[in-house]
């Protein structure tokens, strides 16, 4: 059934202020200029679309919208007054309602006290009276079509029920706007419909929401109207006939969009293949991946967050299991259990979050860097004393090649700088020297310096005739570092990009690229 | 993100360093502190070198149990199992030598490899049921008292436990320095070899800090882990003979109360030198003071129960510091 777009909204259009107003909003942090002053309104009852690339600003501004910080300057209008969001409390109070990628649920509550949490809750003797709230809020979850029993504890529901409680949360709390931030990336396509159906509804009772989304497919067809965010401004807005994929492309990407021609195999010199993927697959995050890793080659893997692409890195390294597909490495078949596995077999990672997967902080630059090399700094396999002098001359000669900032090899890792940090975490893959090195986003929260230091390496290494694959949000890091770029779009890979035509835009044009 | 983290209690770079260095040397302080006390108040039965070596001698066994259990906190794990255990191996090695009559060393070895076993099923029980290991130690060592006194009929074996075994306890047998005390510390220098000096043990560290961060590191987590409870149990199968050595009997739920003894060690021992970070120096600190105060409390006659009142303000004030310890690392 299609949902008759420009109806719902003539009906509010002439008479109605706008609910939200925001105008001339800017951000800065630290120096860095996250919202340049932007604006953006948005009527009761629309569905107004929120697009950009990771960084352009989209968080930023929901996160002043829900009072987790606050605007630098511009004004904030909500039904005609001028407010500042104090706090989420405040911003609930406002009328609005934020139901994060990453939902918000207590699995050992019910489905009742999920929806009623931190609510005021309707009292009888001073207890709490659950039958009077149980009334209230049925009609409330049978509008959503939330069909489990609201005594059901939270844990048992799929994502898409918790979807649907949160849903119910904020319409109980009076919602007048309801921001969604990636509503469909853990949904299956059927649940993503019931959605779609629940928002129109919404729309039509007056609710508006804002929704953000990279998949521009449900943005065309939900959307009153869209505004694009690139570097922290809006730089378009559309509605109607002006709404269309090619037109929104371009706002994300900004400047000139190239056809990008079909693959062809430019015969650039690519070395002996060391790491074979065929079809890898687990659902749902990784639908079937192929592609070759060479020998002295930085391939990059692109794509926007929630492609994919760590959930590919954490099958190749043994995190993970495959459901389906198979691996070689140097020519033999490569079947990981475990990190351990993968480790003895010549992989090493260097993981997303350095602080929580990589490092342990209280302990010295020495010991972390010597965590995977502990066999190379035994006096004998038998009696595994470690060789201090080995030990001291080996982690002293890495911090002198990466250039680590640090008083001494004793100091405990966490008193480093971010980007030192990272050093220390790429010098004990230098330190075990592993065939295939895989990077998951490198250079994120190091300064612009050191993260010249690190591609310089990630290069170095490659010459060296290490395999190299490095994973990053950020387009503008990859086409610098890498020899080829696949671009990951749903969990298949949607695109390779070598040559001339890897860039900036390429890389993101190729990212909203339709799932195959 | 300043915004956001600004609600947070933030400490100023010195009264960091002063609690740290408070939380760092409490203990030692606290045990000089008490020495030189009970040296003034009795300066005669306290400060001497007959006193200091039995105080030494009496706490072997603790030190024995709670470095194996560091062994298994390291790893960030608890085992509630060892007086338990402890209490079934001194059982189970006098029943060998007496029913079976068994060589002594032949017994010893048996029932320390019991010890590797009880440890190995833990460690199975936490790493591959995923049972949390409080529930799962807790679980183990219940069994382990049933199988006490299944073995032992709940009757002590007394009789005919033979000299020789009394005497590994109680004997002096080099230089006039108890056994245990020896015993003692070839343990404990062999697991701080094993903890500070060896690659092993730089993998049991990163184990216990940062799991999420060894496994990607490529160590076994899970093996790690259950060696981490088969020293656990070995150490526990080692201080049960060495108890029933010295009581010159297996009773059942002899040893039961180590345990608490050895955790209240062993949180103590954290709190020491390093910033709640557990280790085997710092457990010995921990039992001495723990030994040097009840010797105390024994010369100046106080009643028991004041024994247990320590016992249990120890164990609290212990692990109070080292989670101060712990929160001024990580702040």
């Amino acid at each position: 059934m299609m949902f008759d777009k420009q109806d719902a909204l003539a009906e509010n259009d002439a008479e109605l202020q706008p609910f939200l107003d925001a105008k001339d909003i800017v951000k800065s942090y630290g120096g860095v200029q996250a919202l340049k002053g932007v604006s953006l309104a948005l009527r009761a009852g629309e569905v107004h679309g929120l697009v950009g690339a990771n960084g352009a600003g989209k968080s930023t501004f929901i996160k002043i919208l829900a009072g987790l910080t606050r605007a630098d300057s511009g004004d904030l209008w909500i039904d005609g007054e001028d407010v500042v969001v104090m706090t989420p409390h405040h911003a609930a109070e406002l009328g609005m309602n934020f139901i994060h990628q990453e939902l918000a649920f207590i699995p050992d509550m019910t489905v009742m006290e999920n929806i009623m949490l931190g609510l005021p809750k309707k009292t009888r003797l001073g207890l709490v009276d659950w039958k009077a709230i149980a009334a209230n809020i049925q009609p409330v979850a049978e509008r959503v079509g939330l069909k489990v029993p609201l005594t059901a504890k939270a844990k048992t529901l799929s994502t898409a029920e918790i979807w649907l409680v949160n849903i119910c949360r904020a319409l109980v709390r009076k919602a007048r706007l309801i921001v969604m931030d990636e509503p469909t990336a853990s949904l299956s396509a059927s649940e993503a419909e019931r959605l779609f159906a629940i928002i129109e509804d919404l729309s039509r009772s007056g609710v508006a929401v804002l929704y953000v989304s990279h998949r521009l497919d449900e943005i065309l067809r939900l959307c009153h109207r869209v505004t694009a965010f690139r570097d922290g401004a809006a730089v378009a807005r559309f509605e109607g006939d002006g709404l269309t994929r090619p037109a929104l492309v371009e706002a994300i990407v900004g400047g000139d969009l190239h056809p990008i021609p079909a693959d062809k195999r430019v015969n650039h010199d690519l070395g002996t293949v060391a790491l074979t993927v065929r079809g890898v697959a687990r659902l749902p995050m990784v639908k079937g991946v192929d592609f070759d890793l060479h020998h002295g080659e930085v391939l990059g893997i692109g794509g926007l967050v929630g492609a994919g692409r760590s959930e590919l890195a954490r099958l190749i390294y043994g995190v993970d299991r495959v459901d389906a597909g198979e691996m070689k490495l140097k020519g033999q078949p490569f079947a990981p259990r475990s990190p351990s596995e993968a480790v003895k077999a010549g992989l090493g990672l260097v993981p997303e979050e350095r602080r929580s997967e990589a490092l342990l902080l209280t302990k010295s630059v020495a010991f972390n860097m010597q965590l995977s090399n502990l066999a190379g700094i035994v006096r004998n396999p038998v009696l595994p004393l470690i060789d201090r002098n080995r030990r001291r001359s080996q982690t002293e000669a890495v911090v002198r090649d990466l250039a680590v900032k640090t008083p001494g090899i004793e100091t405990p890792v966490g008193q480093l700088s971010g980007g030192n940090q990272q050093k220390v975490v790429i010098g004990r893959w230098l330190l075990r020297r592993p065939g295939v090195l895989i990077l998951d986003e490198p250079t994120r929260g190091v300064d612009v310096g050191a993260r010249g230091e690190i591609h310089r390496l990630i290069r170095d290494l490659a010459a060296q005739g290490m395999a190299v694959l490095v994973i990053s949000s950020e387009p503008d890091e990859l086409p610098d570092l890498c020899d080829r770029v696949l671009v990951m779009v749903e969990g298949r890979i949607a695109r390779e990009l070598h040559g001339d035509h890897l860039n900036r835009n390429a890389i993101i044009q190729a990212s909203y690229a339709h799932a195959s | 993100m300043s915004e956001m983290t600004a609600g947070n209690r933030r400490l100023s770079a010195r009264s960091k360093a002063r609690l740290g260095f408070f939380a760092r040397y409490a203990t030692i302080i606290g045990l000089v502190a008490m020495i030189v006390l009970f040296s003034v108040l009795s300066p005669k039965a306290f400060p001497t070198v007959l006193n200091f070596t039995n105080v030494l001698n009496q706490a072997s066994l603790t030190m024995i149990i709670a470095a194996g259990l560091t062994m298994a906190v390291i790893v960030g794990e608890l085992d509630l199992s060892i007086g338990f255990a402890a209490s079934l191996h001194g059982i189970l090695v006098t029943g060998l030598i007496v029913s079976n009559e068994l060589p002594i060393p032949v017994a010893i070895v048996i029932v320390i490899g019991a010890g590797a076993l009880v440890g190995l099923l833990n460690g199975l029980v936490v790493t591959k049921l995923k049972v949390n290991s409080v529930i799962a130690t807790l679980g183990v060592g219940t069994i382990l008292t049933g199988l006490a006194f299944a073995y032992s009929a709940g009757v002590p074996i007394v009789r005919g436990v033979p000299d020789a075994f009394l005497d590994i306890s109680l004997g002096r047998w080099v230089f006039g320095i108890p056994n245990n005390i020896l015993i003692m510390a070839s343990v404990v220098a062999f697991l701080w070899l094993l903890v500070e000096r060896t690659s092993i043990g730089q993998e049991i560290q990163a184990v216990g800090g940062n799991p999420a961060a060894a496994r990607l590191a490529g160590i076994s987590v899970d093996r790690i882990k259950i060696l981490g409870f088969i020293i656990s149990g070995m150490c526990a199968a080692l201080t049960g003979i060495l108890l029933a050595s010295r009581l010159g009997s297996g009773t059942a739920s002899a040893a039961d109360s180590y345990l608490l003894t050895a955790f209240a060690a062993v949180f103590l021992g954290s709190a020491t030198l390093r910033d709640g970070e557990f280790h085997i120096v710092g457990t010995i600190i921990g039992a001495l003071i723990i030994a040097f105060g009840f010797n105390g409390l024994n010369i100046f006659g106080a009643p028991t129960f004041s024994q247990y009142v320590l016992q249990g303000a120890i164990l609290i004030i212990a692990v109070g510091l080292s989670s101060l310890g712990r929160s001024i690392a990580e702040s």
